[in-house]
């Protein structure tokens, strides 16, 4: 009987309760806490992508701009005339004699016409 | 009970932990003190300034002949290197790449008490992507070096001139129109942390960088390489000591479609060039044009009606003596019309109208025409060259300023005075700015067709259109530049070299010349070509008039300009847009 009692008292005891108040504050502390510092990993993650993102446009730009500058040197006149030579192709301008003007059919020269002598075909 | 204290004991100092971290928390966000904040934003504060990138330079066709390309920076932190065992590794690399000796690399690389040297500047993209898949770690760094690239190399070197490496122009139009060209850098104001590395969410202030604005010339980049052609095709056969240069002008609306000087370098080793190489002979080279001057001063007697061009005048077989002075033919004439003047080139002829004109109105013209004031061509350097006023004049001085002596005129002034004759009287401004536009292509600022006035009649200048015609035909001085199927109307030019040591004129040293226009009713383009000092021969219509036939022949078919012109207005860079 006495044991059963002690046993019962030290139950008694281990049930006083926590201050309601301080848990919920606690809770809420660790909650906000909790937030504040994931929201500030993800505001960080985020920038961390923004700043990658802004790194790779950066690249990218250069890269196309670098893209623009080698296809405006391949296109340069003198590199066309060495490329052709490379390949032996032998371009030039066709000779006035080769030359057939073809007027509009509404203006008053409507015929083709040679260019060097003006002379109707 | 003896519990019950023991969980408000733990249940106090937790809440006053927690109070305490919440009491710092709010001192640090709320109000810190002022030395405490200093310290933090000391700390933790990063001023960046973001360079705004130089505006690109197009041609009228929107070809690309100047932009800021971006390069790397190689740079090694020899500490971290030699400390992570990656010394072997960063070496094979970089002398499989970069174009240094083993040892040139060693020794940078063999110095671990640096964090910072610099191995290579402005490395492009192959190397930089073949060394950044290697992966050679943290110790190689790749720092962003924007540089001024000019993928045309040596065409049009003297018209767009270059930006040194502090971003500033200097020369040519990068430095005419350096501001516009120049970006506006941008600001950011951020935080960083423990390792300086930026932290996003701190940026407050963040302005983006402007880029700069972009030029588009009126240049044509085709003809512009046919011109340099031309000119090297000249320059390889009388290689003029002192240079050569020639220009191709729509003459309507004085946009110059072509300039080309000579000696020239290539733009990207701007710095290994001499001084004297970057000089735009077409516009800063002065010089006594010889007998170009005489259309001038025989347009104006026309145009005044002081002569006509069926008037007949006495050349003296010769040889004329006026002033106590002789004054010479290159080829003896006896009695010769003033259209007979024009296409023999008589030095005697010319400077009998000039006396008939008499002294004032001789100055007036050359003044109309626009000597001795600068055209504005856009372009820095540009010399007025000399035109002396009357009361300096001698009693020869009309005589000889009639056959193109005793005045120093550019080329480009040349040009814009024939393109008057071709573009029925009227002087155009010449210029070689198109339009400026921003970043998104709108249009900032448009350069228009400006007249500045018109020196003689249209009906004076049509008469002079074909008296310059006959140049180029059987008989006259400059048949080597007629262009098969066209008529040309065109003028030679010939003087002697002055001798700046001892005065007078060197012997058998000339500046030559050619100048003429295309085709002769309607005329489209003006070009001229000019050799300082050519070896071997001095006239101009040997020298520069076969090369001006070359320019013109194919600008002609480029520009696709039918043997009796345009008769309408004549818009030339769009006709030829996308030929090539």
């Amino acid at each position: 009987m006495k044991k059963k009692q002690m046993r019962k008292n030290h139950k008694a005891e281990v049930r006083i309760p926590f201050p309601v108040a301080l848990t919920y504050i606690l809770i809420f502390a660790a909650v906000f806490g909790i937030s504040y510092v994931w929201l500030c990993t993800r505001c960080n993650q985020l920038g961390q992508d923004i700043k990658e993102l802004e790194t790779a446009q950066r690249a990218v730009n250069a890269r196309w701009i670098n893209e623009q500058d080698r296809w405006a040197s391949m296109r340069t006149p003198a590199n066309f005339e060495r490329t052709l030579r490379r390949h032996g192709l032998h371009m030039h301008l066709p000779d006035t004699r080769q030359i057939i003007l073809v007027r509009n059919a509404d203006e008053r020269l409507s015929l083709a016409y040679n260019s060097r002598d003006g002379r109707k075909l | 009970m003896q519990y019950k204290g023991r969980v408000i004991l733990t249940a106090t100092v937790v809440t006053a932990l927690f109070a305490g971290l919440g009491t710092r928390l709010a001192f640090l966000h709320l109000k810190p003190s002022g030395n405490t904040l200093a310290r933090i934003e000391r700390a933790r504060k990063m001023e960046l300034e973001i360079r705004g990138p130089r505006g690109t330079v197009f041609d009228c066709n929107g070809h690309i002949l100047a932009l800021d390309a971006g390069t790397k920076h190689i740079c090694v932190d020899p500490k971290y290197i030699s400390r992570h065992g990656d010394l072997q590794k960063v070496l094979e690399a970089f002398e499989k790449h970069l174009p240094l000796s083993r040892t040139e690399i060693w020794k940078l690389l063999n110095q671990p008490e640096k964090q910072y040297v610099r191995v290579h500047c402005f490395a492009r993209d192959q190397v930089v992507d073949a060394l950044q898949t290697m992966k050679l770690g943290r110790g190689v760094i790749f720092e962003d070096a924007p540089v001024r690239e000019y993928p045309k190399g040596v065409l049009a070197a003297h018209v767009i001139g270059f930006a040194n490496q502090e971003g500033q122009g200097s020369a040519g139009i990068e430095q005419r129109l350096n501001t516009m060209l120049q970006g506006t850098p941008g600001i950011r104001s951020t935080l960083a942390d423990g390792r300086r590395r930026e932290i996003y969410s701190g940026r407050t202030v963040d302005i983006p960088p402007v880029p700069g604005k972009n030029i588009y010339l009126t240049i044509d980049q085709q003809i512009q390489y046919f011109t340099e052609k031309a000119l090297d095709n000249l320059n390889e056969k009388y290689k003029p000591r002192g240079g050569a240069c020639a220009i191709v002008q729509d003459v309507r609306t004085g946009k110059i479609l072509a300039m080309a000087s000579l000696p020239t370098y290539n733009l990207n080793r701007y710095n290994i060039t001499p001084a004297e190489w970057m000089r735009n002979r077409a516009i800063n080279f002065v010089y006594e044009p010889g007998s170009t001057m005489k259309a001038v001063i025989i347009a104006s007697a026309l145009d005044q009606g002081i002569v006509r061009q069926s008037d007949v005048y006495d050349c003296e077989k010769g040889i004329w003596y006026y002033g106590g002075r002789s004054l010479r033919d290159s080829h003896p004439e006896g009695l010769l019309s003033v259209a007979d003047i024009v296409k023999k080139s008589s030095n005697i002829g010319a400077a009998k109208i000039a006396l008939q004109m008499g002294d004032e109105k001789v100055y007036r013209s050359l003044r109309d025409f626009g000597f001795g004031t600068i055209t504005g061509v856009g372009l820095p350097g540009e010399d007025a060259g000399i035109v002396w006023p009357v009361n300096k004049w001698s009693k020869i001085s009309i005589t000889r300023l009639a056959m193109g002596h005793e005045v120093l005129v550019s080329t480009i002034q040349l040009v814009a005075a024939f393109s008057a004759i071709a573009n029925d009287g009227k002087l155009m401004k010449p210029y070689i700015v198109d339009r400026i536009t921003d970043e998104h292509g709108k249009a900032v600022k448009e350069f228009t067709p400006e007249m500045i006035r018109t020196p003689i009649k249209p009906e004076t200048a049509k008469q002079m259109r074909r008296l310059l015609a006959r140049v180029t035909q059987s008989g006259g001085t400059g048949t080597g530049g007629a262009v098969p199927g066209y008529m040309v109307a065109g003028k030679t030019g010939t003087a002697q070299k002055v001798d700046l040591k001892n005065g007078g004129y060197l012997k058998n040293r000339y500046i030559a010349s050619f100048i003429g226009f295309l085709p002769v009713e309607n005329p489209a383009v003006c070009i001229i070509v000019v050799a300082d000092d050519p070896v071997g021969a001095g006239y101009g219509g040997t020298v520069c008039a076969p090369y001006f036939k070359e320019i013109a022949e194919q600008a002609v078919r480029y520009l696709r300009i039918p043997p009796e012109g345009f008769p309408t207005e004549y818009i030339a860079p769009q006709t030829a847009q996308n030929f090539f």
